[in-house]
């Protein structure tokens, strides 16, 4: 085994948690029963490396062969690291027909004929979803398994999941989907996040969504602790409306994690009072309309808003029902589910779709 | 110093007793006032409601002379809200106005062989045109193109049947598969995809275990049924045989978690 497959089994065993190790090189089914059976996974990690490190050589396995360990791994974990959304543009007649094995042989015979050196491993898993593993090379050298692009598509969908892709990797890599989706261009989605079945299942819409009904029930009981009766009977009414148009912008029950939203603004000063109050009751200085520093500048107003969180969605939703942000909860925030976006751009002319491909996050 | 601030305490209690009496008698007053102008207006409103069925009697003789097409096309939300509504309605779905009749809510149920199954909303803009604000319906149908082919603008209830019949057939698809993978292990499902219209399954054939490998392609998105059956054997004879000709066609025309009972129960598969 080569230095790379090495190294790259040596990371992956560190990453793996001892209890998975077995489960995941028994999928990987590369090692004999014998062999398998010789692991102690009670073992240090270290341990373990060296043993798993001299099975594999004397099973004379390659670079790809820990390659697809590492696919297998990944595809089991894919709330790590973390993904980036885009979305194909202008289906042709064909696209909603492609299959799975028209659509591996055009991917990689695109990708192969726009990068002399690169390795590509496709798999499909058991929800529909094709994991493309790409190693990336150029002219004069050979494939990189150490820094890979994972890509993850669902068919005769518009969207694609990617992880870490750089720069120069980017067109590459859309001009290969773009044709093999028989689609007719592509775009970033301004949708990330680290949990890919987070952004995956507020796209495809697989959460609970709440419309006005004839006959609203009344929502699930929340387990507040009464403080005085009083009070809560007072503000039963309004804290039921709240509730409901709370879970009528973002949903209702368990929400797909989301970990961040970015708003980048950009404003003449004029606007910038009204602008900064569309986030209604957010506290911020600028506020003073008699503030001239403020008022009268001649260059744009720049400045970006980020609102972190474990559970962005859930804390929008909760500062709805809560009444910290006021309700009718404003466009800006419940656009976030609605549009399935989480970086905006917000000019004089409104929030308007982003451009620009997005900046790397900090 | 206790008694005193007593006193004045019990004091402005009084007054403040005196000032609510006092103003609750107002109230009282106003309140009356109040639901009278609200009796009137529901009078109105009655005498309104009133004329309204009456015109939609003579609406209903009409409709029996007109075509129905050009009756849903001058079927305008604002013009005509109380019809609109109720053909709507008499589609099958769930409408309610939101947003002071500015919006409406349409829900679209779905069932397969007499099992309800999930229910997909719009949230609707009708002022100032008929527009889609807000939705739960997967991205792999496709709804931007069924708006624009079937004229949402003008002709909502023809869209909402379209949107209707492609639900409908998606989860009656999917219902199937379900099932094939739920009552029939021993055929294996090889390949399928989110808009459930495609699926490759893998038939054993008894005695000889030889594989057949099924391709159900299902390219009209409106139907529950393939248009399209492909068999592919390792025994090159066997799709030509009389037997697998009749269970191709068995699958064109039955759900296919159906036809695996009756190839099953006819020997052809394990």
């Amino acid at each position: 085994m080569d230095n790379t497959a090495k190294r790259l089994l040596q990371r992956l065993v560190r990453r793996i948690p001892s209890q998975m190790l077995k489960t995941t090189l028994d999928k990987w089914s590369r090692l004999t029963a014998a062999q398998r059976q010789s692991m102690d996974y009670t073992e240090s990690k270290w341990a373990l490396t060296e043993k798993l490190l001299a099975i594999c050589e004397e099973n004379e396995l390659t670079v790809k062969h820990i390659a697809e360990l590492e696919m297998i791994h990944v595809i089991e974990n894919p709330n790590l690291g973390m993904w980036y959304v885009f979305q194909l543009m202008d289906p042709q007649d064909d696209a909603h027909s492609v299959e799975l094995t028209q659509f591996k042989e055009q991917f990689k015979s695109h990708l192969s004929e726009l990068i002399r050196h690169v390795s590509i491993k496709i798999k499909k898993h058991t929800d529909e979803a094709v994991w493309i593993r790409i190693a990336w090379g150029d002219t004069f050298s050979r494939p990189n398994h150490l820094k890979p692009t994972y890509v993850v598509h669902y068919l005769q969908t518009p969207y694609v999941f990617l992880t870490s892709p750089t720069s120069k990797q980017k067109p590459l890599l859309s001009q290969a989907l773009v044709l093999s989706t028989r689609y007719q261009a592509i775009k970033d989605a301004n949708l990330s996040g680290r949990k890919l079945t987070a952004i995956r299942d507020l796209l495809m819409k697989q959460y609970l969504q709440v419309f006005p009904t004839k006959f609203p029930s009344p929502l699930a009981e929340r387990n507040c602790v009464v403080s005085n009766l009083h009070i809560e009977k007072e503000q039963a009414g309004s804290a039921a409306n709240r509730h409901q148009m709370a879970c009528e912008a973002f949903g209702d029950g368990i929400l797909p994690q989301l970990q961040s939203a970015v708003y980048k603004i950009q404003m003449l000063t004029q606007m910038l009072p009204c602008s900064l109050l569309m986030f209604h009751q957010l506290e911020t200085k600028f506020r003073d309309h008699t503030n001239k520093t403020m008022t009268e500048r001649d260059e744009p107003f720049k400045c970006v808003v980020k609102f972190a969180s474990t559970n962005l969605l859930e804390s929008l939703r909760h500062s709805a029902s809560s009444g910290v942000a006021s309700t009718p909860v404003t466009p800006l925030l419940s656009s976030v589910p609605l549009k399935g976006k989480n970086y905006f751009v917000i000019t004089d002319n409104g929030p308007g779709p982003s451009s620009q491909m997005k900046p790397s996050q900090k | 110093m206790c008694a005193l601030s007593e006193g004045v305490l019990s004091h402005l209690s009084l007054l403040e007793v005196q000032a609510r009496s006092r103003k609750s008698r107002l109230q009282q007053q106003s309140r009356v006032m109040e639901l009278k102008a609200k009796v009137e207006a529901l009078k109105t409103q009655r005498e309104q409601l009133k004329a309204q069925i009456q015109t939609h009697q003579v609406w209903g003789l009409m409709v029996a002379e007109c075509d129905f097409r050009s009756l849903l096309a001058c079927c305008n939300p604002l013009f005509f809200p109380a019809l609109f509504y109720l053909l709507i309605s008499s589609g099958g779905y769930d409408i309610i106005k939101t947003r002071k009749g500015k919006g409406a809510c349409v829900s679209i149920a779905t069932a397969y062989e007499d099992v309800f199954l999930d229910t997909f909303n719009l949230e609707i803009d009708l002022k100032p045109t008929v527009k889609i604000n807000r939705h739960n319906i997967p991205p792999f149908i496709p709804l931007n193109n069924l708006a624009e082919q079937n004229n949402m603008q003008t002709d909502l209830r023809v869209f909402l049947d379209t949107l209707s019949q492609h639900l409908n057939a998606f989860a009656g698809r999917k219902q199937q598969l379900k099932l094939v993978k739920e009552k029939h292990k021993s055929v294996e499902v090889m390949e399928s995809n989110v808009l459930c219209s495609l699926l490759v399954l893998l038939f054993t054939v008894p005695r000889e275990k030889t594989a057949v490998l099924c391709t159900l392609d299902y390219t009209d998105h409106t139907r529950c049924l393939p248009t399209r059956v492909h068999l592919e054997s390792e025994d090159k004879q066997l799709p030509d045989s009389p037997q697998w000709e009749k269970n191709c066609s068995l699958l064109m025309e039955t759900p296919v978690h159906k036809a695996l009972i009756t190839m099953k129960k006819m020997g052809s598969i394990v």
